[in-house]
């Protein structure tokens, strides 16, 4: 079939699997494997049995001994099997100087290939080479990300913290590849040793059918990433091991919310402010007792306070932060009895470590100096409508909950009042893909301000959950959410998924503009949206072209550089 | 004082003090030139055109999106200042005289005509922006025509189940006579133009005064046109200041062009003749 012709077969799931090299041979023994030998195959369908799950969704991994295996800070679309050997993981927040990981820049285009799209774009839009995805299907693999092999050299010395030992049978890595967040350590061969990574996809299957893997992988889930988070949490840091063991003893590991809550938003978009709240599953009520510091571990809760009939969003929180510690510290120091001054919802789905009064009390805030200590809670507490410069108001809060865009890293927004609707950006993001533009000046609006349909690069990529193959992935350098094009079947899931509706399913043509279609003449279609420009030298191109400074990338993290944009 | 000013502000007023800077420097420059007893037509005429030249490279930048060269936004401030500069220079090429040569003149009012159609950009890209938003829905350009369409088929579609609920033919002739041409094409540019809303107001106005001749059951689909007519005002302001917004560059591009072929041929002219 020559290049021009416009037919390919329909893509399926594992046209191109995620490791070219396994071969029935290496299922076959790693079937002989425990927990893979005590899985029941017949709990699996025709469709994914177990060893078409082994084949397409694992690989063979060989590491030597000190070579690193995954780095603290990278995103993660894996999990790792050790079959033999044994790897040691840095424990603690820069366990390993970043400059030792060896960690690639992002990999950007050459000057020659950037200004080849001043003359080298397609002249019809979505046009795609057929000869990639021919290749990819006759097992020609796309190169893997950063597979440059890194040693550590003198690791007594370059450690920083302590390590564990973790050996043949155990799992790891699990964790960033299911909550969709960056590798929260550091992990080196401790020898010689023969891992199977696991793509998530291929893990989800697993999770959902074998309880064994379940039961494992959950149990690592609540015990490590307990001890990895209470490790980073502020007033935790200086805590000895033994005060950090028991501390996350008695600390309780709390879920709300559905893990796939889209489905849920999207239902509820529309409805009553107050109907909303209600749907919200409530954490922590404001005029209660505080009985426990409310540490957010995954995903996002809403702050609100009474306000005449309703209740006023104070503020979001999200990994990393906590509710509560103020009337804590404020009780235990002034031996009074505040109770809670914010209500705290679930947004969604929220994973949060809830660490009782009496441990904060014994462990943490006899710890923390005098000056450190929070503000009077009772009389110099700022209501909700006390804003000042750097911070957001109370309606663009609001805003932005209800319509979950706290969700963005880098969020479009765009300044109507300086908005000449010229499209520079429009066209600047066109020239930067081949001529089609990847989001629409169009969007939710508060006041002057429109949040544009353009991804946004979540901080939990909802839309990377039910995709087959792995095709949208995170960049595991810089975190963008991309779809890998070669790989991407056209089954519509992260389109559906996507709470913002930011990604678009476009029908593929040749370079001759044809259409391309399967073999039963159906046009073949794939997943685009925004990539944030991840291989263009100038970064995201839209904001680049902007001539009126009428549009930027927020991240809703970081609420006071917003807020200083906004206040411009 | 510079903590409360905002971040545009303190932009606007360092930018205007490195023009006035800019300017001083060169009326400095030239006054030292004019003492040197040499000619300043050659100082002013080469600054002028270099200049010119430099202003439009922006239009060279834009199609550049992915080349690191500076934002954008920041070439518009350097492409407003350094046109301010350019007049300024402009003005001391002249020496505030008017040409004699047919030449001349005609590069004179092209220039002064890049010269103002630029700052018309300017004063409609700081104007029209806020009125486009506060006026009515955020619309895309390009689907105003087919969202037009829409609408006086909707609004068709009301005046149809008017006369077929109540019988009664006070819209429909009104919509025959009067509104049927408001619906079809695009209206009152001039006035979106001003920003000026008496011609939606006065169709508004009409509207209501038809109320006494209608059946109670009409009134009812009364509100619902006059919902369209004002849908319809926002097409069309939306359409023209969006269009002003878009096309003025049509204007102010091919001048620069011309402008810069002109200039080029001055300064060939005045080189050879001098």
């Amino acid at each position: 079939m020559s290049e021009s012709s416009a037919t390919i077969s329909r893509p399926q799931r594992w046209d191109v699997p995620f490791d070219g090299q396994m071969g029935a041979e290496a299922v076959a023994r790693i079937l002989t494997i425990a927990p893979f030998s005590q899985i029941d195959p017949s709990r699996f369908p025709a469709s994914t049995s177990l060893p078409d799950i082994l084949l397409n969704d694992t690989g063979l991994r060989s590491f030597k001994k000190t070579q690193v295996v995954v780095r603290e800070g990278d995103y993660g679309n894996s999990a790792f099997f050790i079959i033999k050997g044994s790897v040691r993981v840095a424990l603690g927040k820069d366990a390993i100087p970043a400059e030792l990981l060896g960690r690639r820049q992002p990999e950007k285009k050459d000057f020659l290939s950037t200004l080849r799209q001043l003359w080298g774009n397609a002249r019809y839009p979505e046009v795609r080479s057929l000869s990639r995805y021919k290749a990819a299907k006759s097992g020609a693999a796309e190169p893997k990300e950063d597979t440059t092999a890194i040693f550590l050299h003198d690791i007594p010395s370059v450690l920083k913290g302590g390590t564990a030992v973790l050996t043949a049978g155990m799992f790891f890595g699990e964790i960033a590849a299911l909550s969709r967040t960056p590798r929260t350590a550091t992990i080196f061969a401790e020898e010689d040793c023969e891992l199977l990574e696991i793509r998530w996809q291929g893990l989800r299957e697993l999770r959902l059918r074998a309880p064994e893997i379940k039961q494992f992988i959950d149990t690592n889930y609540r015990k490590y990433s307990l001890e990895n988070h209470l490790r980073e949490t502020k007033y935790f840091k200086d805590l000895s091991p033994e005060e950090l063991k028991a501390v996350a003893n008695q600390t309780r590991f709390e879920t709300y919310g559905s893990f796939d809550w889209h489905s849920n938003y999207k239902k509820n978009r529309d409805v009553a402010p107050e109907e909303r709240l209600k749907e919200e599953p409530l954490i922590a009520e404001e005029g209660q007792y505080a009985n426990g510091l409310v540490l957010i571990r995954a995903g996002f809760a809403r702050m609100s306070q009474k306000y005449n009939q309703g209740e006023r969003t104070a503020s979001y929180l999200s990994r990393g932060q906590m509710f509560g510690f103020d009337e804590i510290a404020h009780n235990w120091k002034t031996k009074d009895s505040v109770s809670l001054q914010y209500t705290l919802r679930a947004l969604g789905y929220v994973d949060v470590l809830v660490v009782p009064t009496s441990v904060v009390e014994q462990y943490i805030l006899p710890k923390i100096p005098a000056a450190s200590f929070p503000a009077a809670v009772v009389g110099q507490r700022k209501q909700v409508s006390d804003r000042r410069d750097g911070e957001l108001s109370t309606d663009v809060v609001e805003f932005l909950v209800d319509n979950r865009f706290i969700n963005g890293r880098a969020t479009m927004v765009m300044d109507l009042d300086r908005c000449t609707r010229c499209d520079d950006c429009i066209r600047a993001c066109a020239s930067a893909h081949d001529n089609n533009p990847r989001f629409v000046r169009h969007g939710h609006q508060i006041g002057r301000y429109m949040i544009a349909n353009a991804c946004m690069h979540c901080l939990d990529p909802v839309c990377m959950i039910g995709c087959p193959t792995g095709a949208i992935h995170r960049n595991a350098l810089g975190g963008q959410v991309v779809i890998n094009d070669t790989t991407c079947i056209g089954c519509s899931t992260c389109a559906n998924s996507c709470p913002y509706n930011n990604i678009q399913m476009v029908e593929i043509r040749n370079e001759l503009g044809d259409y391309i279609l399967d073999q039963e003449s159906r046009p073949v279609t794939k997943a685009a949206k925004c990539d944030l420009c991840v291989e263009q030298v100038t970064g995201p191109a839209c904001i680049n072209a902007c001539p009126h400074d009428a549009l930027t990338r927020v991240d809703m993290q970081d609420t006071q550089t917003f807020a200083k944009w906004l206040q411009r | 004082m510079a903590a409360t000013l905002s971040f545009f502000s303190r932009r606007r007023l360092l930018n205007f003090g490195l023009l006035l800077a800019a300017i001083g420097a060169f009326w400095a420059l030239d006054t030292g030139y004019a003492q040197g007893i040499r000619s300043t037509a050659w100082l002013t005429g080469t600054v002028l055109f270099g200049t010119c030249l430099g202003l439009a490279l922006f239009n060279a930048r834009k199609k550049l999106p992915f080349i690191p060269l500076l934002r954008a936004a920041t070439w518009t401030q350097v492409h407003i200042y350094a046109g301010w500069f350019a007049v300024a220079v402009f003005l001391f090429h002249t020496g505030l005289r008017w040409p004699n040569g047919r030449f001349e003149t005609a590069l004179y009012i092209v220039f002064s005509a890049v010269a103002l159609s630029g700052v018309a950009g300017l004063i409609i890209s700081r104007i029209y922006p806020s009125r486009l938003r506060l006026y009515g829905e955020n619309l895309i350009y390009e689907r105003i025509p087919a969202l037009r369409q829409q609408l006086q088929a909707d609004v068709e579609q009301i005046i149809w189940k008017s006369v077929n609920e109540t019988k009664s033919f006070t819209l429909a002739r009104f919509y025959e006579t009067k509104l049927k041409a408001y619906f079809s094409n695009h209206q009152n540019t001039f006035s979106h133009l001003i920003c000026s809303e008496e011609p939606v107001n006065d169709l508004t106005e009409e509207l209501n005064q038809l109320q006494r001749y209608m059946v109670v059951s009409e009134r009812v689909f009364l509100a619902e046109v006059i919902a369209c007519v004002k849908a319809k005002d926002n097409l069309d302001l939306q359409a023209t200041c969006q269009g002003v917004l878009k096309y003025w560059l049509f204007i102010h591009i091919p001048l620069t062009f011309s402008l810069l072929l002109m200039g080029l041929l001055h300064g060939l002219m005045a080189m050879a003749f001098n």
